[in-house]
């Protein structure tokens, strides 16, 4: 079965060429360009993983996420933090908000992907 | 008395008893008493305003145990208008050498402090809107230098191996610029641990290896210790203040010359960690100011060496966050010599338990 990123993240360039990155490895990868339209489509078509960014014209990462994780729905998905910004005690902040990981922006393409593996094999 | 009354800091000058003995109309403005009402009354008695009357007594207590006392503490002066005042207690002596008491100025740093603040943002927008086009550029570049995106010839793989390297540096530099600049001292030093001297030399010179030979500068490392010293500090804190002191000496010596790292044991039993080179040295009036943030001794439109004027005084920092100091010894044109002692926990424990850490990127 094809296992599904959606990437929730306003710069299409991080999005065209984080998807190469994923497709690469196998996944199948959605799309969103803000925090509304990613959590709709994570209530749709229930991805196993999300990427998703903090700094989001509209309702940010943190919003985002809190919504996600209050939401049956999505609330069981893993969300990983995906960040161009220093955020101070980031990854605390984080996890303690339910995020699965906190990955930096720029990153090493094969980091990327153990991360997702290993967050999506410890889902199933 | 003219002098002090117009001066535009705030002083004020408690005697042995903790009696309030002089306070100028800068001080009275800051604190929120007036002279007439403080003078020959303990400190502790007056109703002021509390963030800079819980200094002046704390100050006092603490300079009984020696130092001089420096600290800025934000002040909400009036409804509208926060302040930062820095704090600078020093102890005052009589003509026999006799204690006579403490002098406090109350120095409103709060532009300097706002400048601060606003570089510090910045930083950290400039360190975003890098990272963001750098993501993509790297991404690309492994992508492609990993053949995933189709065979690439024998020049094609080396421009994108070129591109890639290049974007990994400029992806440090920012690392570098955004972790630097977003610091204040309260983060400083503040992961102790128990480490081994040999464990924390142990990769210490490698980053500078490569760039000091290809400037045929002598590189060497001297350990006057057996290196099963343990020391209790913030480790990763620690080895950032002696990469900056080695990063400095290597920029800063001419080709062909020659930075010596050493380890001695220290006059107070501790260790003393020492950077020294043959470079350019540093004029003494310039001793001080070395460490202040973004300070640079060159003009940086006309300098030569890189740098963000951040390495010294995060050193500082975290020196003195674990209560020591750094002391510099140098003349224009003479070398340099930085040094700091740190006391050590023991020397019986065995470092063969040590765990191994994996470098961090």
């Amino acid at each position: 079965m094809e296992r599904t990123v959606l990437i929730i993240e306003d710069e299409k360039l991080i999005i065209v060429s984080t998807q190469m990155v994923l497709e690469a490895a196998g996944f199948q990868v959605e799309s969103a360009t803000n925090g509304e339209d990613g959590i709709a489509k994570a209530r749709t078509q229930s991805p196993d993983i999300i990427l998703l960014d903090i700094m989001m014209p509209g309702i940010d990462g943190w919003e985002t996420l809190t919504r996600l994780k209050r939401d049956p729905q999505t609330a069981n998905i893993p969300v990983i933090i995906f960040t161009a910004r220093e955020h101070a005690r980031g990854h605390q902040k984080s996890t303690d908000m339910g995020a699965a990981d906190y990955f930096r922006k720029p990153f090493e393409p094969d980091e990327l992907i153990d991360l997702v593996e290993r967050h999506v094999v410890l889902r199933t | 008395m003219t002098l002090i009354s117009n001066f535009m800091d705030g002083i004020v000058f408690i005697d042995c008893d903790g009696n309030v003995m002089l306070m100028n109309p800068a001080a009275e403005d800051l604190l929120g008493v007036k002279a007439f009402v403080a003078s020959g009354y303990p400190v502790s008695a007056l109703q002021g305003r509390a963030e800079l009357m819980t200094v002046l007594i704390a100050d006092r207590q603490r300079l009984v145990e020696g130092r001089d006392v420096t600290q800025t503490v934000e002040v909400l002066h009036s409804e509208h208008d926060l302040l930062y005042i820095k704090c600078l207690t020093s102890r005052v002596t009589d003509y026999n050498g006799q204690s006579a008491g403490s002098l406090t100025v109350l120095k409103d740093v709060t532009a300097d402090f706002k400048t601060d603040q606003l570089k510090n943002q910045y930083l950290s927008i400039v360190a975003h809107e890098l990272r963001t086009p750098l993501t993509g550029i790297k991404t690309y570049s492994t992508l492609m230098a990993k053949g995933s995106l189709g065979p690439l010839s024998e020049k094609q793989a080396f421009v994108i191996d070129s591109i890639r390297e290049q974007s990994v540096r400029l992806e440090q530099q920012i690392d570098k610029l955004i972790n630097l600049g977003h610091l204040d001292s309260d983060d400083f030093g503040q992961d102790r641990e128990e480490f081994s001297i040999a464990e924390f030399m142990a990769g210490l010179l490698a980053p500078f290896e490569q760039p000091a030979r290809d400037r045929q500068i002598a590189l060497t490392c001297q350990c006057e210790c057996a290196g099963t010293e343990i020391l209790c500090a913030d480790r990763a804190d620690l080895r950032r203040t002696c990469q900056a002191l080695i990063e400095n000496a290597v920029k800063f010596t001419s080709d062909g010359g020659v930075v010596d790292v050493r380890i001695l044991r220290a006059r107070n039993g501790g260790l003393r960690f020492a950077v020294k080179d043959s470079g350019i040295g540093i004029d003494p009036r310039y001793h001080r100011r070395i460490f202040e943030k973004f300070f640079q001794v060159e003009d940086p439109l006309t300098r030569h060496h890189g740098g963000a004027g951040l390495g010294l005084f995060v050193a500082k920092g975290i020196v003195e966050a674990h209560g020591s100091r750094i002391e510099v010894s140098s003349r224009l044109g003479q070398g340099a010599d930085f040094s700091f002692a740190l006391p050590h926990q023991s020397t019986v424990k065995s470092v063969a338990s040590g765990k191994t850490e994996g470098m961090k990127r």
